[in-house]
């Protein structure tokens, strides 16, 4: 090449690039004069309500430019916003141990003021308590919608074979034996992502343990290993009824294998429906609320808040964001999440059961129901993962192991946490 | 002329130090960060507290931690030997009088410029459903579960696809190494009348040892990084038994409010990779040496 | 000669070509993934090694819509491309300069240490720092991460135009500062233009690298709305769902902007990449 052709060459492709920056670079600002709200939520299978919600909102409000972000693997994306400092206006998300994490790292702003909050079902208000580190005056979130985890299956399929739904354990045991017996696969497991162990986990440990396990452990009256004891075992009598080998299948294809008939029943929450019914729009779905006990009164059913919006503290437009929020409460727009979504509202009022989830009604309406223990794990200490090396792990003292790890890890990992529980309590102490 | 040179050297002085500005600005400096960020709680956001060597201690008695040395280990150890060996092979058989010469060469160098997430993609599905599906047909026994599913064996998995990608460039390397042996020096051999296998080892062998070292430094620094591979084959299960140094890193650093924690882990990740790098060169250099 | 009295070894020649499957069969199976529709997807394997039933365009359109990927890849070239030419000017100086002057002083001798050590700063240790760093600076975007790139390959490409210095003769320089000409314009008109076979390394070892990479872009640009081709992969798998067609089709359309690339400049790249391992 001539340098004359070099330097051309160069040139051209610089000039590409800069071009290209600055087409691209503008264009991205809100419309004018508006104020522009940003909402980030955490859940991409619900892009298509929020855009129909976003969509509705903008149509209303003159002043007001609503944007919903829902990004894959929004967590990861969402943590790494706060760590560059980029925050939005509201983030929807779940009521886990993110929220505690971030509350305690103070980037929520409080809406005590916040009128709607009036209209909560007093049992998500109390969930919300129960998920901060250290008790915290004010309220930082506006639940949204609940889901419900426990077994759901192919209705079709059980009203051909006379199958009952189970109430029990062993009831629910003896179901598993006669599916199989007659050639059919009990359970799809689909452990391949590793937080699918969980939803089984949590459906079985509500019933068997209390609900704030957790923070008895912090308070060092209780260990994990005995707790957690029969929910381990349990999960293990699972395998013996699902695919083989459910390690290699992932939630999409767990969710596709029940959709298509594959098994009978599938352990996972309410939240799975909207996948399954896009494999297979016209199944025919039931639930039941998980039977982890030996009497049918213990059973609790596992139900948790999936979706509830936050404002950010640093948000300069606090009247936007309100309207925003009060915009996002009204019936007609919970309803077309719920239209969507499915799932329980975490609102007071009028709204249906999805017909997916009648069989968990009277646990619904009878306030039956506990948070999901997942919420108050760690998510660094992965305890997804120690499940799933629990269920691999085909030795002897498997549950000893696992237990035993369970408890060293969850004192390593919470060490700044249980320090700063007790020194609250200190604090309690001595002001009383 | 005096004055001349000190132009120069003027004119290199202010090339160098835009550079230099920008490299430290890039590469140190964050570097310098992330070492007192390893002495911190820090969770990426929100307040911190320094907490000295807590983090330097609790790495070395992290069983998950220790758990992804020895993954990362064993598959750079294997997957280097493997290379290596593979594509010294393959470059012998490039090399030598065949047909289609170029044509080949262009062939097995493709899996290279292929990104390794996306091969991760397709490699995945392999292993899933057609591997099992061929054990099935065949009754293949070890065939009939998925590798990635077997916390024994995944490491497997994802290192035929490292393999598959890293020997493509390994080759590329090699057939240049082979190409600086000059004919004559064959020629000689012949005339002495060595077998092909003496002529590898006492004529061949030695004149590629400095693209040995080039290939050894190389391929061990890209598969002690792995990331792309973990990320699309197994997210670093099952049962976190393939969960790489760097995946690690990402996961719980950025995902996992171990801000802190992973810095301190990526500083000694960075000192590993330095001693190993170090103690290759001077090792290989010895062995050039010495030939 | 012994060229002529050696013939052409046939039994070599037909492994290699047999073991191209290595090569060709999971290219095979996503392209035919690619096609399929979902009921096509059995799990037999004559039904998985087999031909779609009809070549429709159909998946790959949708994936297309799904991934945004004329937008995506625009971002992939504008990042490879502006990166490329960056290095090819900023790291060609920098070697010129630090390595004509390290021979005689220690200081640019240690410059030169300092950045070719770079090579071993794993990108873990500066992951998070950068994404902080780089936030700070407004630099979350996609300029940020070409600076980026220009960082990170420097150590690299320093070392390779320092090392190919040596064959360009002081005489030509020393000629050209006879003549007047300042040391900027003698580079440019002399040395620039000489390195011409080292740009061309450069440029190739740059791209490959720039083009396939993910945590860069996936830490720098995640939530900006904007994806560079692989990052599309990832970010897009929970839209692919189940539907394995459509991701297949989608990562084919990844693939196949390199590998047009590649089949056209098969013979420069493959000479580059020898150069640079011969050279470095």
């Amino acid at each position: 090449m001539s340098k004359r052709k070099i330097a051309q060459t160069l040139l051209a492709a610089i000039g590409i690039a800069a071009g290209a920056l600055g087409l691209t670079g503008c264009g991205q600002g809100a419309p004018d004069n508006k104020i522009e709200v940003e909402l980030v939520s955490y859940k991409p299978e619900a892009v298509a309500a929020f855009e129909k919600i976003a969509e509705r909102f903008n149509e209303t409000h003159e002043d007001i430019h609503l944007t919903i972000n829902s990004p894959n693997e929004a967590m990861t994306i969402l943590k790494t916003r706060f760590i560059r400092e980029d925050y939005p206006d509201i983030v929807g998300i779940g009521g886990d141990i993110n929220y505690s994490n971030f509350l305690d790292a103070d980037l929520f702003m409080d809406i005590s003021d916040l009128a709607e909050l009036g209209m909560v079902k007093q049992s998500y208000l109390d969930m919300e308590k129960e998920l901060e580190f250290i008790p915290q005056e004010g309220v930082y979130a506006l639940p949204y919608a609940a889901n419900a985890a426990g077994i759901l299956y192919n209705k079709d399929m059980f009203e051909e074979h006379g199958w009952e739904i189970p109430d029990t354990w062993d009831e629910f045991v003896a179901l598993c034996e006669e599916i199989q017996s007659e050639g059919i696969l009990p359970l799809y497991l689909g452990y391949k992502d590793t937080w699918t162990c969980l939803a089984p986990w949590n459906a079985l440990a509500v019933g068997l343990s209390d609900s704030d396990t957790c923070n008895q452990v912090n308070m060092g009256q209780t260990t994990f290993a005995a707790s957690y004891r029969e929910v381990a075992e349990k999960m293990r009598v699972l395998l013996g009824y699902a695919e083989s080998n459910p390690y290699a299948y992932s939630y999409n294809d767990a969710c596709t294998a029940f959709a298509r008939g594959q098994s009978a029943m599938y352990p996972i929450g309410s939240y799975a429906i909207p996948q399954i019914k896009q494999v297979n729009p016209t199944m025919n779905i039931g639930s039941f609320t998980f039977p982890a006990n030996a009497d049918k009164a213990d059973n609790v059913l596992n139900s948790g808040i999936d979706l509830h919006f936050c404002v950010m503290k640093d948000c300069e437009n606090k009247e936007a964001v309100y309207e925003v929020l009060r915009f996002l409460y009204e019936d007609e727009t919970i309803q077309i999440y719920l239209d969507d979504q499915g799932g329980l509202t975490c609102k007071e009022g009028d709204f249906a059961i999805p017909a997916e989830l009648e069989g968990m009604r009277e646990y619904i309406e009878n306030d039956r129901m506990a948070d999901y223990q997942d919420h108050h794990y760690p998510s660094e200490m992965s305890v997804d993962a120690m499940i799933q090396t629990f269920l691999l792990d085909s030795g002897e003292d498997s549950v000893d192991t696992f237990l035993t790890r369970f408890d060293t890890d969850w004192k390593r990992y919470n060490r700044d946490l249980i320090r700063k529980v007790q020194q609250y309590q200190k604090e309690m102490e001595g002001a009383q | 002329m005096k004055k001349s040179m000190t132009n120069r050297y003027k004119t290199f002085w202010a090339v160098t130090i835009p550079v230099l500005i920008l490299f430290f600005t890039f590469n140190t400096l964050p570097m310098l960060k992330g070492i007192v960020y390893s002495f911190t709680n820090y969770r990426g956001y929100g307040s911190y507290d320094y907490v000295g060597f807590r983090n330097y201690i609790d790495l070395f008695t992290d069983a998950r931690v220790g758990k992804s040395y020895l993954f990362t280990f064993k598959y750079a150890l294997v997957g280097t030997v493997l290379v290596n060996v593979l594509s010294l092979i393959m470059a012998l058989g490039l090399n030598s009088r065949i047909r289609f010469k170029s044509a080949l060469r262009g062939i097995y160098f493709v899996p290279n410029i292929l990104g390794g997430l996306v091969i991760g993609y397709i490699f995945s599905f392999i292993f899933t459903y057609i591997l099992p599906a061929a054990g099935n047909t065949l009754h293949i026994g070890f065939l009939q579960n998925s590798v990635l599913a077997s916390e024994k064996y995944a490491w497997v998995g994802v290192l035929i696809v490292g393999v598959w990608q890293a020997v493509a460039m390994n080759t590329i390397i090699y057939i240049s190494g082979l190409q600086t042996v000059p004919q004559d020096v064959y020629e000689a051999s012949m005339l002495d009348g060595a077998g092909k296998w003496k002529e590898f080892w006492s004529v061949t062998f030695p004149l590629v040892m400095p693209f040995v070292t080039i290939n050894l430094v190389l391929s061990t620094k890209n598969f002690l990084m792995v990331f792309d591979q973990i990320m699309s084959l197994t997210k670093g299960g099952p049962a976190q038994s393939t969960e790489s140094i760097s995946y690690l890193i990402y996961r719980n650093g950025m995902d996992g409010g171990q801000f802190g924690f992973q810095s301190a882990n990526a500083v000694v990740f960075f000192v590993v990779i330095v001693a190993i790098s170090i103690f290759q060169m001077t090792f290989m250099n010895k062995k050039e040496e010495q030939l | 000669m012994r060229k002529e009295t050696q013939k052409t070894n046939w039994v070599l020649t037909i492994v290699l070509i047999l073991g191209t499957i290595t090569v060709f069969f999971p290219l095979y199976m996503a392209f035919i993934i690619a096609f399929k529709q979902p009921s096509e997807m059995t799990n037999d394997v004559a039904g998985a090694l087999s031909f779609p039933a009809r070549f429709s365009l159909d998946n790959f359109k949708q994936a297309m819509e799904v991934t945004d990927f004329w937008h995506s890849l625009g971002n992939s070239l504008l990042i490879t491309l502006a990166t490329i030419g960056l290095a090819i000017l900023i790291h060609s100086i920098a070697g010129y300069a630090i390595g004509r002057a390290m021979v005689e002083k220690k200081s640019f001798r240690l410059i030169y240490l300092y950045i070719v050590s770079g090579m071993f700063v794993p990108f873990s240790i500066l992951m998070m720092p950068l994404v902080k760093q780089t936030a700070q600076m407004g630099l979350g975007n996609r300029l940020g991460v070409i600076l980026l790139y220009l960082v990170f390959y420097m150590p690299m490409n320093v070392l390779l135009y320092t090392g190919y210095l040596k064959n360009i003769p002081m005489a030509l320089e020393e000629a050209a500062d006879i003549d007047g000409a300042s040391t900027w314009k003698t580079y440019w008109k002399v040395v620039f233009p000489m390195m011409g076979p080292m740009h061309a390394t450069v440029a190739i070892l740059t791209a490959l690298g720039t083009w396939n990479d993910v945590m860069t872009p996936l830490v720098i640009m995640s939530g900006t709305g904007q994806n560079t081709l692989p990052l599309a992969q990832l970010n897009f798998q929970t839209q692919f769902g189940t539907n394995y067609n459509l991701a297949f089709a989608s990562y084919i359309l990844a693939l196949i902007p390199i590998l047009v690339f590649y089949i056209i400049c098969q013979k420069q790249i493959l000479n580059g990449v020898a150069n640079g391992a011969v050279k470095g």
